[in-house]
């Protein structure tokens, strides 16, 4: 988030689109409810009938996989009836930049921009590339990116913005969304309110945005209305993602998946030799010296992270050589993985902390994948369908090789430790009580891991010896072996905050060796520092335990509260709030002045950049500073699919054409399903009358994720004991299915069994003029905790069994052009009755 | 003590149902095998186990969707008719001045079936044993400054627990900005209240019986010192 949970109850204007918080964020709504008896709006756009639209003032469904026809929309509303804030627009968005004469638009140019690169079909482009020179800024012999202030030329940003969406009418969004145009307006309306400069409107939204193939331009379209609107670094204002998980926020910080390093720094391509190539690729160079332009100081996180990782007597450019490479263009990640798997062309594999079994899409993909493997190592708290996936439906334990090891881990309150929330809030948790038996904290099990190999290496030495033997791992206590006896999470904690290695005066202050470094402004590149995550500095220092603190003062009325544990970064509640005040640094809202300029300093929030406000000239810098160029980006030039969203429709959709372009998948997309040789596995239903009804998955309550944790708890499964899928009334009666009828959900690449809610909650589209029936099922579900299974003698059996088995037996592998997540909110099926 | 009252706010419920498990928590309380019969309520009915649960009401009123999810447990009677049931047993069922009506060990002497008959809301359960049971207002919770279980884990605020004219105030401010149609469930005379948006009719909730004329009315409990002790043996039964 940019903002955080407690910010939600300042808002004028609550968007629900792409979630469901009243049900699967029960904690978290309760803010909206705040803001609610404060005055506020609540809108809530989605497919079905939900809680939170049960709630709303507003409510208007849409067909799964048209959210950027339905903001498109709005952003055509919004600028042709002149309700953006055009000040913010002007100075603080790259509205008016000069885009190169060249760059053309998908409305001129068959529906994709331009630059595009691969594969004609009759449905428009597959396998594209798009080389992206011509999204480009205009630029005077400085460097500087040309401007029109009017907003006015033809080639500026605005216009451009005003042209490509221009085609996105009430009638063409309504024909795609299936939303009734009345409908479209009421939320229109009622959203463009917080154009106003001391208005601000919130965005909530979860995996109803993301799983899609175009899941980052559903967020993009929404950023560009917060933009236009002067919604960003505004109190009750913002882009906020509800995580689904306590710590996934953390996960991404600390830089879990394949692309980034912890602090979002680069994983380190193999085309970049050394230290100095992989700074210049990856530290940004912005001409106009009125940008702070911050990833400028990229080199000073980059060398803090490699003496993290290997302390201060390997020298900087053999510490980057230690590091792992990833090959240029090659995509490392989940489906791709599971790719591989399903290829036979991975050994062993840890399952650390996950069931992918049932959790990646296309769920028979990857059980027959696990059977290739030589081993598999499961850290997880109880049993589940990929630890025992040799003994699922179909398997033969005696056809499959594969050695499986299971490792009890701690859970969640057996540890200490942070966790942080999608408000970038890092919260410090003591131990509760003991894990039981043997298992460990998933730190203490690494640790042990670590111990062994690195004895490995260093005695059969190879050339991956070096890298895993020397690193500092100075995570516990050691031993005379130089072996951490068992982790300490302070110590952990610390080295992600980062050291001096060496006496540095810093701003005439010294700070001597093996001081707590107290900031990241302090950070260095020349190697005198480390820091395990440059956005976490200055969360452990010398006052101690940031995350740890409770104080329960909030000065600003705000619910900013900054003596509550500790936000990245340096405690920073609401990022980009420079935004939120006019040059002379006086707040749009005065009534909830997230920071104000006051006898020549700033009062509030932590500023983001301490720099004078606008008026006071060269001193100052421009708001958006991760930024280069210091503004907030309408037009986004760095994604794989296009600097505007555009509708495309989802790989397997209801609709045989696109009604706004001849192009009917986004393009840059990739295509497992034209893979020859795996097409059947990876198939995907194009066009296929067998499976006509639109089918997402989502959530409830009482089960989390795959249900690993959830379905062996009794008090849970009570209440929500099985598989289901709802549908609307007139889909159950062509369907001749009676609620509480068990029926089977089938779509190209399998089936799974499900109890028939039959409920007036959904109601069917009319697309194009055509009926689409689209229904819902939940993916907490797995065979592991059904009474059918077979059950060896040691088997633990649940209290209460659970009937049915996973969601993602049916949805596709196809996932988003840039991030690689699933498209699994809409994708097409077929239900019928069992029996 | 004050006399004090639980009061669910209807309109805010969002059926997360922290309320149903935290009861089955604190009460450590036997799950139900249960089954998806086309609704996500679960357990169907109220039970020696089960003292607390949601009910999912959903209907069409003029082309719009209403959804509601409603608390379904005792009411905790002012003048609880299963008490002057039970009047055989002394100290089977108690009324206690701070509100809860509690079940003891000795309702094992009672005809069950009778006690669940006197319940204009159907609401006492028993098991094979024969011992009765249905939500206690956690009344060791309560009698020792504690909210109940249900109250403290209630994610909206829908649940509120206090002296019960300021549950009563309280509800008076729902009811308004709810609207006209608003209505106080079952009536004042009771210590868990609920605040409707419309009257209870429409949600299939009994109505409460009239006292007037009845050999109820007119009763008044004295302070039973003994509730918390006798409450102790309850529970480690």
């Amino acid at each position: 988030m940019t903002n955080h949970w407690n910010d939600i109850a300042n808002s004028d204007c609550v968007l629900v689109m792409g979630s469901n918080p009243a049900k699967n964020h029960p904690i978290g709504f309760k803010w909206v409810l705040k803001a609610m008896e404060r005055g506020a709006t609540l809108i809530c756009v989605d497919p079905l009938i939900t809680r939170t639209a049960r709630k709303a003032h507003v409510y208007a469904p849409l067909r799964s996989g048209t959210d950027i026809a339905f903001l498109g929309g709005m952003i055509k509303h919004v600028i042709e009836n002149k309700l953006y804030f055009e000040e913010y627009v002007r100075e603080y968005t790259n509205a008016s930049f000069l885009v190169s004469p060249d760059f053309k638009t998908p409305g001129d140019n068959n529906g994709v921009f331009s630059g595009l690169q691969g594969t004609q079909t009759e449905q428009g482009f597959v396998d594209g590339k798009y080389d992206k020179t011509t999204w480009s800024y205009q630029k005077d012999e400085k460097g500087v990116p040309k401007k029109d202030p009017t907003l006015q030329d033809p080639n500026c940003v605005f216009q451009l913005l005003k042209r490509h969406f221009s085609r996105y009418d009430l009638e063409m969004v309504s024909r795609i969304t299936g939303t009734p145009k009345e409908k479209l307006l009421a939320v229109y309306q009622a959203y463009a309110k917080t154009g106003v400069p001391d208005k601000a409107g919130t965005v909530l939204y979860a995996m109803g945005w993301t799983q899609h193939t175009v899941g980052v331009q559903n967020i993009r379209a929404m950023s560009i209305l917060q933009l236009l609107l002067g919604n960003m670094g505004m109190a009750g204002g913002g882009i906020n993602a509800m995580r689904g998980e306590s710590n996934v926020q953390g996960s991404t910080d600390h830089g879990l998946l394949f692309h980034i390093y912890p602090g979002y720094l680069k994983a380190v391509k193999a085309s970049l030799p050394g230290f100095k190539d992989y700074l210049t690729a990856n530290t940004p160079v912005f001409a106009d010296p009125m940008s702070a332009n911050w990833w400028q100081n990229y080199p000073k996180y980059a060398a803090s992270f490699l003496r993290e990782m290997y302390g201060p007597d390997v020298p900087l450019d053999q510490a980057y050589q230690y590091l792992p490479k990833i090959d240029d263009g090659v995509d490392y990640s989940w489906m791709t993985i599971f790719d591989q798997l399903y290829q036979g062309k991975l050994t062993g594999f840890f399952a650390w902390g996950q069931n992918p079994a049932c959790s990646g899409p296309n769920a028979n993909k990857t059980r027959e994948g696990l059977k290739k493997l030589d081993w598999l190592v499961n850290v997880n708290i109880f049993d589940n369908e990929t630890a025992s996936f040799w003994q699922g439906p179909g398997m033969n334990p005696k056809e499959i090789k594969t050695e499986v090891f299971m490792l009890p881990c701690a859970a969640s309150y057996e540890k200490e430790g942070s966790l942080s929330n999608s408000g970038r809030w890092m919260q410090w948790r003591y131990k509760a009580s003991n894990p039981p038996g043997s298992a460990l904290p998933d730190a203490d099990i690494i640790n042990a891991l670590y111990a062994k190999v690195k004895k490995l290496y260093a005695k059969e030495k190879g050339p991956k010896a070096d890298p895993i033997v020397n690193l500092s791992w100075n995570y516990g206590p050691k031993d005379d072996k130089g072996n951490v006896k068992h982790v300490d999470p302070h110590m952990v904690a610390k080295s992600i905050n980062g050291y001096f290695l060496q006496d540095k005066v810093i701003n005439g202050r010294l700070y001597s060796k093996g001081t707590l470094v107290p900031m990241f402004a302090s950070l260095q590149d020349d190697g005198s520092t480390s820091s395990g995550n440059w956005l976490y500095c200055g969360s452990y220092t010398g006052s101690g335990n940031m995350s740890a603190r409770r104080a329960k003062e909030d000065p600003s009325g705000l619910g900013l509260y900054p003596g509550w544990a500790w936000a990245w970064p340096v405690n920073r509640r609401i990022i980009y709030n420079r935004a939120s005040v006019d040059k002379n640094g006086n707040p749009w809202a005065p009534a909830k002045a997230v920071i104000t300029w006051r006898n020549g300093a700033w009062v509030g929030d932590v500023p983001d950049g301490p720099w004078p406000p606008l008026a006071a000239g060269a001193a100052s810098r421009y708001p958006f500073i991760m930024q280069a160029d210091g503004v907030g980006h309408i037009f986004g030039p760095g994604l794989n699919d296009g600097p505007f969203p555009e509708h495309y429709e989802p790989t397997e959709s209801p609709l045989d054409k696109n009604p706004l372009s001849p192009q009917q998948v986004n393009p840059a997309v990739k295509r497992w399903d034209r893979v020859e040789a795996t097409a059947t596995m990876n198939a995907c239903a194009i066009s296929d009358t067998r499976f006509p009804i639109v089918c997402s998955t989502y959530r409830v309550t009482e089960h989390w994720q795959t249900g690993v944790m959830t379905r062996w708890q009794p008090w849970l499964v009570e209440m929500e004991p099985a598989m289901f899928v709802e549908m609307g009334e007139d889909l159950a009666a062509l369907k001749q299915i009676k609620n509480g009828d068990v029926v089977t959900v089938k779509s190209i690449r399998g089936e799974v069994d499900a109890v028939a809610v039959v409920t007036a909650r959904v109601q069917a589209f009319t697309i194009n003029g055509k009926t689409v029936h689209q229904i819902g099922i939940p993916y907490h579900y797995g065979w592991v905790t059904s009474a059918e299974r077979r059950y060896n003698v040691n088997d633990k059996k649940p209290e209460l069994f659970t009937f049915g088995d996973s969601a993602n037996l049916v949805t596709p592998n196809i996932g988003d052009a840039n991030t690689m997540i699933p498209e699994s909110k809409c994708f097409m099926v077929d239900v019928v009755r069992k029996g | 003590m004050d006399e004090m009252a639980i009061l669910i706010d209807v309109s805010k419920c969002t059926a997360c149902r922290s309320c149903q498990v935290a009861c089955k928590n604190w009460n450590q309380l036997k799950a139900e095998k249960t089954t998806n019969r086309g609704s996500h309520e679960n357990p169907p009915d109220l039970s020696s186990s089960t003292w607390n649960r949601i009910r999912f009401h959903e209907a069409i009123k003029d082309g719009r969707i209403d959804l509601l999810f409603i608390n379904e447990r005792c009411r905790h009677c002012a003048e609880p008719p299963c008490v002057a049931a039970a009047e055989d047993v002394p100290g089977a069922i108690i009324k206690d001045p701070a509100g809860p009506v509690v079940i003891t060990e000795k309702a094992k002497q009672l005809n069950a079936q009778d006690i669940r008959d006197a319940c204009p809301f159907d609401i006492p359960r028993f098991d094979e044993t024969g011992q009765i049971f249905k939500c206690t207002m956690c009344a060791d919770r309560v009698l020792n400054g504690l909210k109940p279980a249900c109250v403290q884990a209630c994610s909206t605020g829908a649940l509120s627990f206090g002296p019960k004219p300021a549950m009563l105030a309280l509800a008076e401010k729902s009811m308004k900005a709810l609207g006209e149609s608003a209505t106080l469930y079952p009536s004042e005379d009771y210590n868990v209240l609920w605040v409707l948006p419309e009257a209870p009719e429409t949600y299939n909730l009994a109505k409460a019986p009239d006292m007037k004329g009845t050999h109820y009315a007119g009763r008044t409990r004295k302070s039973t010192g003994l509730l918390a002790s006798l409450m102790d043996v309850f529970r480690s039964a």
